[in-house]
């Protein structure tokens, strides 16, 4: 791999996608250095799961390349796999196994990696037991819950688990589709504090919001409008004016 | 340690250990040419208008005897059902009693598998079509009347309160308050068993009750694979053309379309339910034309040889514990192999898409296709005995619980699988955490259901050889030993009642643990 320190973790240039009637995505750039934290500003519609969902791997754009660490899209099914280990999606319905215990949903993550008999074995057995306890102590969980059946979290463990489990892939790539649209503000609030705190280099955030009042600990800010990059510059830059016209002139969400 | 729900899914395929070290000795040098031409076969089926015709004739005959066993059983069912309902008997009279007591009664007929009905009445009345008819109406109609019945008594009873309090006499008030809430349920579990009906059908003319089974059967003793295969892929056009109506039915009166702007009265469609229902009658009179179906006919009983004080002696001679051992392993085989193997196949075709239409082709041919059949196929190549026949009675039962599960998976969200496959996970892992897990405990309740139906149908594998309980039934019938025959049912049905309050403990367990 020639990923050399200033290969962008995620690269997309020329991305259309086209959807019913209109384009949905149209001729975006953008690029994550390693380290970087980037937020998805724009309106409902404006074209962010889609750009994430291209980002992921998940849809594959009609026009452009996409670029993973330097990579297009391997062709072999065991390359394609090695390279999505690599991209960590936080769903914001969490998309948890709901019959299984915390850890062997922590563990879930790891199942890129794994062969099938630790797969089955992680069914029987508790299995990496400290590695998932890290990882639930790195998102102030308290490790007795490994045991739990996700079942019998409350919500705001539950949103910690999935992040957890995020963490316990080991991603290069982090992306998050609004992750804190159903939250309260505080706890909202704490979380991304934890996300922001684990997107370190090598790694990179991009992560759509719907509340600006969050920016502050992004570096770098991205507006898409009608499937178009309307702006793409440092958070310090985005302005009343700017928002206005993102949001088509009614303020995204009134503060609270 | 406790196996998660996705895993304990798959344990039961484990039996294939013991089978992959137990199945090679018993493979004689034998018939693999026989079975070789038998697959081919199945691409070059006979053409000659002859044989067509006479295979259609034979599927009308089963087809006929399938849709008269049914309606039967809905009478039947529909009757026994409320006459077994705590709720109605203590609505007009007070007391729940004699609705335990004929719930108890009704268990007998319920536990006696329609192959053991049909050969008992065609000693009795001699070969008729309304034995295959009545065969299927019997069984079916108890079976009908247990689910009928506890639907019944599981419905909230305040809008019968209600009616009742407000003046409403017992009977109006039952039909009004508890009918149209009951109608879904009876409607979707009636599908259902239209489609047991016909592979029952089937199953009947194998044994000689008439219809493409009796062909089946022959054209393989004769080794007309060709001819064979014509009759099989009409029957599975009939059974898959019957599925997909009885599905689209189940659609449209049970769930609202989700695209429909303007939704349909609820009236409106449970008019056209019962007018479907209505059309029944006619076309059961028509068909019992059709097939030369003589009610009087049932009545004029042959005398029965020797019925007269049993020999208890030789009845007591009967290797019990080897027989009943027997019907038991072949039950434990038969049903791991079913319940096992579905979703082990599907993880393994998984990361193939054509692969699961294979996969849905091969069910559904075991589905139809009986499995006394495919034990006289399986003959060819393996010894006679109990590994044998649960192989094809495993055979049959994958059919049933793969469809089952492939249907429910479709079903299944997909988002944690795709959540999963998008993390780098491979396609069956994917398939396993993310989408068997939410199915597994409904689909072990099911196949608990499932071992209690193969126990009862573990006879028609019988002429598979010293099966147990199924073979030797079979054996007593061919010699006239009345007694002995008469014990053996009586065994079978008592194992039979047994097994089902076991699965229905398990099912329970099952449904209650999620």
């Amino acid at each position: 791999m020639a990923a050399g320190p200033a290969t962008a973790v995620l690269a997309l240039r020329g991305v259309c996608v086209s959807g019913r009637g209109r384009p949905r995505l149209e001729d975006v750039d953008l690029s994550l250095a390693p380290g970087e934290r980037v937020a998805l500003l724009g309106a409902s519609g404006a074209g962010k799961s889609t750009l994430l969902a291209v980002a992921n791997g998940l849809l594959a754009p009609a026009a452009g390349t996409v670029l993973w660490e330097g990579q297009a899209p391997a062709r072999s099914r065991r390359g394609r796999r090695r390279q999505q280990a690599r991209i960590g999606t936080l769903w914001q319905d969490l998309r948890l196994i709901e019959v299984l215990t915390v850890q062997q949903n922590l563990n879930a993550a790891r199942l890129a990696r794994w062969g099938w008999p630790r797969a089955l074995l992680n069914l029987l057995l508790p299995l990496d037991t400290d590695a998932c306890a890290a990882a639930l102590r790195a998102m102030d969980l308290d490790p007795a819950l490994l045991e739990q059946p996700v079942t019998a979290l409350s919500g705001g463990q539950r949103q910690r688990v999935a992040m957890a489990r995020l963490l316990r892939q080991e991603p290069t790539l982090l992306l998050a589709d609004e992750p804190l649209a159903s939250l309260d503000p505080r706890l909202a609030g704490e979380l991304l504090a934890l996300l922001l705190a684990h997107a370190v280099a090598p790694r990179a955030l991009l992560l759509s919001l719907h509340r600006p009042d969050l920016l502050d600990g992004f570096d770098r800010a991205v507006g898409l409008k009608h499937g178009q990059v309307l702006f793409d510059g440092p958070v310090a830059q985005v302005s009343e004016a700017l928002l206005a016209d993102l949001y088509g002139g009614t303020p995204p969400v009134e503060k609270p | 340690m406790k196996p998660a729900a996705p895993l304990l899914m798959l344990l039961p395929a484990l039996v294939l250990v013991p089978l992959a070290v137990l199945l090679p000795p018993l493979v004689h040098g034998g018939g693999w040419e026989l079975i070789g031409s038998f697959a081919l076969a199945a691409v070059t089926p006979s053409l000659d208008p002859v044989v067509l015709a006479s295979l259609l004739k034979g599927l009308g005959v089963t087809a006929g005897m399938a849709l008269l066993g049914w309606a039967g059983s809905l009478v039947l069912g529909l009757l026994l059902g409320a006459c077994s309902s705590r709720t109605v008997w203590r609505t007009l009279t007070g007391s729940a009693l004699p609705a335990e007591l004929i719930r108890r009664l009704l268990a007998l007929p319920r536990a006696i598998h329609e192959l053991i009905w049909g050969l008992l009445l065609l000693q009795l009345v001699g070969l008729q079509p309304a034995v295959a008819v009545l065969a299927i109406a019997l069984p079916f109609g108890a079976l009908v009347a247990r689910v009928l019945s506890d639907l019944l008594d599981a419905l909230p009873t305040t809008g019968l309160e209600a009616l009742r309090a407000a003046g409403a006499p017992a009977p109006a008030a039952l039909l009004t308050a508890l009918g149209p809430a009951l109608l879904p349920g009876v409607l979707s579990y009636g599908g259902y068993r239209l489609e047991c009906a016909l592979r029952s059908a089937t199953l009947l003319g194998v044994f000689g009750l008439g219809g493409l089974g009796t062909d089946l059967k022959l054209t393989l003793q004769s080794l007309e694979f060709r001819e064979l295969w014509s009759g099989l892929w009409l029957l599975l056009a009939v059974m898959l053309a019957l599925e997909g109506g009885i599905s689209l039915l189940r659609r449209r009166w049970l769930v609202p379309g989700r695209f429909v702007l303007a939704r349909r009265g609820v009236g409106e469609r449970s008019r056209e339910m019962l007018l479907a229902l209505a059309a029944l009658l006619p076309l059961s009179v028509l068909v019992g034309r059709g097939l030369g179906v003589d009610p009087a006919a049932l009545f004029q009983w042959q005398p029965l040889p020797g019925l007269g004080g049993g020999d208890w002696a030789t009845i007591a001679a009967l290797p019990w514990p080897r027989l009943v051992g027997g019907t038991l392993l072949l039950t434990a085989l038969a049903a791991s192999l079913a319940v096992g193997l579905a979703p082990l196949l599907l993880l393994v075709v998984a990361p193939v898409g054509w692969a699961r239409q294979g996969l849905r082709l091969l069910w559904a041919l075991g589905r139809l296709w009986p499995p006394p059949l495919t034990a006289l196929l399986l003959l060819f190549v393996l010894e006679p005995g109990v590994i044998t026949a649960s192989l094809a009675l495993g055979f049959h039962n994958l059919g049933v619980l793969g469809r089952l599960l492939l249907e429910s998976a479709d079903a299944a969200d997909p988002a944690a699988e795709e959540a999963l496959a998008c993390g780098g996970s491979g396609p069956r892992l994917a398939l396993l955490y993310g989408r068997f897990s939410a199915l597994a405990r409904p689909y072990l309740a099911y196949g608990a259901y499932r071992a209690d139906v193969i126990l009862r149908e573990s006879v028609v594998v019988g002429l598979a050889g010293a099966t147990g309980l199924g073979s030797q039934l079979l054996e007593s019938l061919s010699s006239f030993a009345w007694d002995q025959l008469l014990a053996l049912v009586a065994v079978y049905a008592l194992l039979t009642l047994v097994g089902e309050d076991l699965s229905d403990r398990a099912r329970h367990r099952w449904l209650r643990a999620t």
